[in-house]
């Protein structure tokens, strides 16, 4: 892998990014009603709409909008909400900074718990560890978030008592309060990746274990431990890396309804308060965290691919 | 002058006979004992606090943190009277045309600077600028000019003679600002931090998740706010809000939902608050467009409704039947028209008069936001089927409806806050120069008569006009207003002194304070 490859894709990731800036902004253009209209609801007067138009720029024409904007992205100025007033750059990264915890609690819980138990369905297949897993792999995998978390508040908040109902407390505010307050929604989010992961690593172990080396590697005398950790396991996790990428980007999807209903301010929420308010800086600033962030756990998943498998070459 | 006396009367009449359940504790009188000072009240809100500037302020939570900082001239009783705020009195002149405000001495903002005249004259001039965009433009009056007057004063010209102007200065973004951040960058300032004279101080503010205020110690009124702090925290899911609030995780909600109701009622530990309301659903006829300008079958449509019914359905048993005119009981000047309920026989015959005898069809247009009216909608459709109204339900987002039917079309659904006065309400929905005036009925007779009234200072003849004006819009049916809204809220029960405003847009926390049982916060 050479730095030429990386640049290739960093600049790639660049392009990427500014072909969903232009199409996000060109949907906002579609969209009827604009930040204005939004803004004074119903008492709007048309004269109060113009000046509040030309005091937000909207009179301009598109294109000037647009590179105006495109603009003081490239000098590191992402804009003023249209809503709020608020610069934008603190705005999402704060909001990025909590869903990106939730994401990667969420992740690391996945693979604490969905890789030990795949396997261990896997080696012992048709044995009860296997049946119970598919059986709460399928209801998880069937459940969508919103109902799973509105059955945990009711359950673990309501009936129990023992957790939070919904809200988000800073780490360094209250470390106690805070984890308490993200267990509910890491468990959420998790789940429905555990249901996935799980059987999905069930899967490729045991195509792994009926394949010709790992015959080979039993038969000349290894220890069936020795057999799993060194021959199948590191080829059937190959594909499941390129799973946990995918996933990444659906976590980030589904973490919009799960910060919903835990009223979590993250990046998910931020965009949905957006695009309801017709909040142009805040939905491009937003969307293009979004698209970053996938890109670059797909780039992530690529180079740790190759750092496992010496036959994969980037040049 | 003495404005509405009889409403705390006839509040007091209503509550317990048809609109409170002898099982609900009233929303008022909950105050046992003295007041306690100190604690920390944790009040939930649905919807973030996306604007900090009470001149722009829009939407109730964000009201309601506006009223925690800033301050007006008046500010609205629980019985929708006018009570001096950082005015100390007010007079007007004989023919209600120049009204003039004496300010209380020794007022200061949050940054313990001096507020004066001055400031009160910045305050109201930029909310009367267009460029500053503001919602009290259009509410607070007909105001040709504020200045300074002798001493305290301030002196208020208005455009043309209003008896209403002490509670439409009460209005929720008529707030008083430094003079210094009244207009241009300046009050770009104020979408960041707080510089008010009210209750209480702005500690943090996140707009998604928390905004945290403390007691202002230099508060005009002696004694109070109660509580030492209020965190208003933003739960966007009714449900997990909800919960909070059972959970203890909360003190008190803002609103409640119908849906949301009955779980919270049987909570341990919470107190319902429920208070009828001017808040209602319409249905609005462009009356210049046929066929709605046959008043025949406007009258005809309106008479399909079993609004029985559809209360229970729209509201969930949370509201009260209207009556085609935007007033009921919640208002003091509301007179009682004969009930008009479901007489299809009737419908079909005005129908057939009119030219329909084969029915008719139309495209009816709701509004996603809220969901009621999408309910309104297709109950309506259905129950005008039977006298010969084919209606086609159109739901569409909000933001559309706005940008594409709201005034402009001629048959779509409508929803509106209880507004500080009936002059309010009228001038604002029903008369030929309303602000939105979306019926586009234009009755000449009904201008005058609500001219009359807002030029009047005499009570009984405000009543005698404003009587006829709801007669006149009960006969004439510009708007079908079939159904009134509960307010609904819920705390727990050693929060005190809170009374829930029909209003809705007004809170009164500083009234608010802790009991036994109250939890350690902060």
């Amino acid at each position: 892998m050479s730095g030429r490859y990386l640049l290739r894709r960093f600049g790639l990731i660049l392009y990427t990014l500014l072909v969903v800036s232009v199409i996000v902004f060109g949907i906002t253009q579609v969209l009827p009603a604009d930040a204005a209209v939004m803004l004074m609801g119903e008492n709007a007067t048309p004269e109060q709409l113009a000046a509040l138009r030309a005091r937000l720029g909207l009179d301009d024409a598109v294109w000037v909008q647009y590179l105006h904007w495109l603009g003081g992205v490239v000098r590191g100025d992402f804009g003023v909400s249209m809503t709020s007033g608020l610069d934008v750059l603190p705005t999402i990264v704060e909001s990025l900074s909590r869903s990106l915890l939730l994401a990667v609690l969420s992740i690391l819980l996945m693979l604490v718990v969905a890789l030990p138990l795949g396997i261990l369905a896997a080696v012992r297949r048709g044995g009860a560890v296997d049946i119970g897993l598919g059986l709460v792999s399928y209801l998880g995998v069937s459940f969508p978030e919103f109902v799973t978390a509105t059955l945990g508040i009711l359950l673990f908040a309501d009936l129990l008592g023992w957790l939070p109902a919904t809200g988000y407390v800073p780490l360094l505010e209250d470390p106690v309060q805070a984890v308490r307050h993200l267990v509910l929604p890491v468990a959420t989010v998790s789940l429905i990746l555990i249901a996935h992961v799980s059987r999905m690593v069930r899967s490729e172990v045991v195509d792994a274990l009926h394949t010709d080396y790992v015959r080979a590697a039993r038969l000349k005398g290894l220890p069936e431990g020795l057999v799993l950790r060194r021959h199948a396991l590191r080829n059937a996790l190959l594909p499941t890396i390129t799973i946990v990428a995918l996933d990444v980007g659906y976590v980030l999807g589904g973490i919009i309804v799960v910060e919903e209903i835990f009223a979590i301010p993250g990046i998910g929420r931020q965009l949905i308060v957006a695009v309801q308010n017709r909040d142009l800086p805040m939905i491009q600033a937003a969307a293009l965290v979004l698209a970053a962030t996938y890109c670059v756990m797909n780039l992530l998943a690529d180079l740790t691919y190759a750092a496992l498998d010496k036959r994969i070459q980037y040049g | 002058m003495s404005f509405d006396a009889t409403r705390r009367q006839l509040l007091a009449a209503t509550a317990g006979t048809a609109f409170v359940p002898a099982t609900l504790v009233p929303a008022t009188g909950q105050a046992q004992g003295t007041p306690r000072r100190g604690g920390t009240l944790r009040i939930s809100v649905d919807q973030a606090v996306g604007k900090l500037n009470p001149l722009l302020v829009r939407v109730n939570p964000e009201y309601l943190v506006a009223e925690l900082l800033y301050s007006g001239l008046t500010r609205l009783s629980t019985d929708m009277t006018p009570e001096p705020d950082l005015a100390e009195s007010w007079a007007a002149s004989s023919d209600l045309a120049t009204w003039t405000f004496v300010l209380r001495a020794g007022l200061t903002f949050h940054d313990g600077s001096p507020c004066g005249v001055a400031d009160v004259v910045a305050s109201f001039e930029a909310m009367l600028d267009p460029a500053t965009a503001s919602a009290a433009r259009n509410n607070i009056g007909p105001i040709a000019k504020v200045e300074a007057g002798e001493g305290r004063n301030v002196v208020f010209t208005l455009r043309a003679p209003n008896a209403d102007l002490p509670v439409t200065l009460a209005y929720t973004n008529a707030r008083i600002v430094p003079a210094a951040l009244s207009k241009g960058p300046g009050l770009a300032r104020l979408d960041r931090e707080a510089i008010g004279t009210g209750p209480f101080k702005l500690v943090s503010y996140e707009p998604e998740r928390l905004v945290v205020v403390e007691r202002n110690p230099n508060y005009h009124a002696p004694g109070r706010p109660y509580l030492d702090r209020v965190e208003v925290v933003i739960y966007p899911d009714p449900t997990a809000e909800g919960s909070a609030l059972m959970s203890g995780g909360t003190d008190a909600m803002m609103a409640v939902q119908p849906t949301e109701f009955a779980r919270l009622q049987r909570g341990g530990g919470v107190r319902v608050l429920r208070t009828p309301s001017g808040q209602f659903c319409n249905l609005n006829f462009g009356c210049d467009t046929a066929p709605w300008n046959d008043v025949r079958v406007r009258q005809a449509l309106a008479l399909t409704i079993d609004r029985g019914a559809m209360t229970d359905f729209v509201t969930e048993g949370f509201g009260t039947k209207g009556n085609d005119t935007p007033l009921n009981a919640a208002y003091s000047y509301h007179r009682q028209q004969p009930q008009r309920e479901a007489d299809i026989a009737a419908a079909r015959r005005l129908l057939t008069q009119a030219g329909h005898a084969n029915g008719l069809k139309a495209t009816l247009i709701a509004s996603d936001r809220p969901a009621v009216r999408t309910q309104f909608a297709v109950a309506l459709k259905e129950m005008a089927k039977p006298a010969g109204f084919d209606i086609e339900v159109q739901t569409m987002p909000h933001a559309t409806y706005l940008a594409q039917v709201w005034r402009k079309g001629s048959f779509y659904i409508g929803f509106y806050n209880m507004q500080p006065t009936e002059d309010g309400i009228f001038s604002l929905l029903y008369t030929s120069d309303a602000t939105w005036n979306e019926t586009r009925w234009n009755n000449a007779e009904f201008d005058a008569l609500i001219l009359g009234a807002r030029t009047t200072a005499d009570t009984a003849r405000r009543r005698e006009l404003y009587g006829q004006a709801q007669a006149l819009m009960h006969r004439d049916v510009p708007s079908i207003i079939p159904v009134f809204f509960d307010l609904l809220a819920a705390e727990r029960t050693y929060v005190q002194g809170r009374v829930l405003h029909p209003r809705g847009a007004v809170f009164r926390l500083d009234h608010v304070w802790l009991g036994t049982g109250a939890p350690r916060r902060g």
